[in-house]
């Protein structure tokens, strides 16, 4: 369970030491694959509580998400329509439900008691 | 997933240095942006000067007969000549003195000593006041002089200037910039630091005709080689 932390805290550190800055007009594509990140992760998260986590279904939705944000984001620069909105609207809600789910299973858990179950990832 | 959120921790903290980014706010009042236009149409016109020079020197260039090609070609040596000092130039300008301060306000200190620094802070200033030719001790000072101390002897390009004092003749642009050159130099900070060494710098009014003699010795150029010659003409 502590190894992803771990992954991400690297993944932070490794982010602000390398001074890696993306170009003003790719900055929208990026903000938009780190919300398409953010959602596959928390239903990662979701998943894993339910104990219906699957490796395969997690990683290729991970990628799958980003790419079709960015995608979908492309596709709306060049059509003139804000498409980009749609992604954000639907990782947004997703998000919310995910971690509302999340939250009440936690909670679910730490009424009956049974607060710490050693689960691998 | 620890691959996964390697990742995601990548891609925030990337995120966040692109929008960190602050946005330089643009604080200049009516003034300020006054003078700054004001400045770049002086640059405008400059250029636009230059392209027009340029331009009237290409069409010589392409339209007069072969011997008159070597009288413009003459003409921008002559030019080039003129800019990199390698001849002789009159005009209004100043002349400044730097000498020893008189012995009685000394009270027993040492004369001052010209050192390199105080000289080429001197040269600095002058430049930046709109000198167009400098000449000390009547050594012209070009591009590629340099001030220094050999063996503990204030040099340039390799003529001492140990003695007080030094004169320096200064030619401007024109009698205005001369005059206000004059003014500038006689409020500069070098005056002040000079005295600090125990030396004074006079500055005389401004002349109509200073000569400054040109530069006497060989440019050593160590960065600059021709341009191939054999694919010339293409512009």
């Amino acid at each position: 369970m502590w190894l992803p932390i771990f992954g991400l805290i690297v993944g932070l550190v490794f982010g602000l030491l390398t001074d890696i800055k993306v170009p003003e007009e790719y900055a929208n594509y990026l903000s938009i694959a780190v919300l398409a990140a953010l959602d596959t992760l928390f239903g990662g998260i979701r998943a894993h509580l339910q104990n219906i986590f699957d490796e395969k279904v997690f990683v290729t939705g991970f990628f799958f998400n980003i790419v079709l944000a960015a995608s979908l984001a492309f596709l709306g620069v060049h059509l003139g329509v804000d498409l980009y909105l749609a992604a954000i609207f639907a990782f947004g809600v997703r998000l919310f439900q995910n971690i509302a789910v999340i939250r009440s299973i936690i909670l679910k858990k730490s009424n009956t008691n049974s607060p710490e179950k050693i689960e691998k990832s | 997933m620890t691959g996964i959120t390697l990742i995601v921790g990548f891609m925030i903290a990337v995120q966040f240095q692109t929008i960190k980014e602050p946005v330089v706010r643009d604080t200049r009042d009516t003034w300020e942006l006054r003078e700054d236009l004001i400045n770049e149409k002086k640059l405008e016109l400059q250029l636009i000067n230059e392209i027009r020079s340029i331009n009237a020197k290409l069409d010589e260039y392409e339209n007069e007969t072969s011997e008159s090609k070597a009288e413009v070609l003459k003409d921008t040596l002559k030019e080039l000549k003129q800019e990199a000092g390698l001849t002789e130039v009159t005009g209004n300008g100043i002349i400044l003195k730097i000498a020893s301060v008189n012995t009685e306000i000394l009270l027993g200190e040492e004369p001052g000593e010209v050192t390199s620094e105080l000289l080429q802070r001197l040269v600095n200033e002058l430049n930046l006041y709109g000198a167009e030719e400098i000449a000390i001790n009547d050594n012209r000072y070009v591009n590629t002089t340099v001030i220094r101390e050999i063996n503990n002897v204030l040099k340039m390009d390799g003529n001492p200037l140990n003695q007080l004092p030094i004169e320096i003749k200064v030619i401007a642009k024109d009698a205005s910039t001369a005059e206000k050159l004059f003014n500038y130099m006689k409020v500069s900070k070098s005056a002040d630091e000079f005295f600090v060494s125990n030396l004074l710098l006079n500055v005389e009014k401004p002349e109509k005709a200073i000569t400054i003699p040109a530069y006497s010795k060989a440019v050593t150029i160590h960065n600059m080689e021709p341009a191939n010659t054999n694919e010339g003409g293409d512009s």
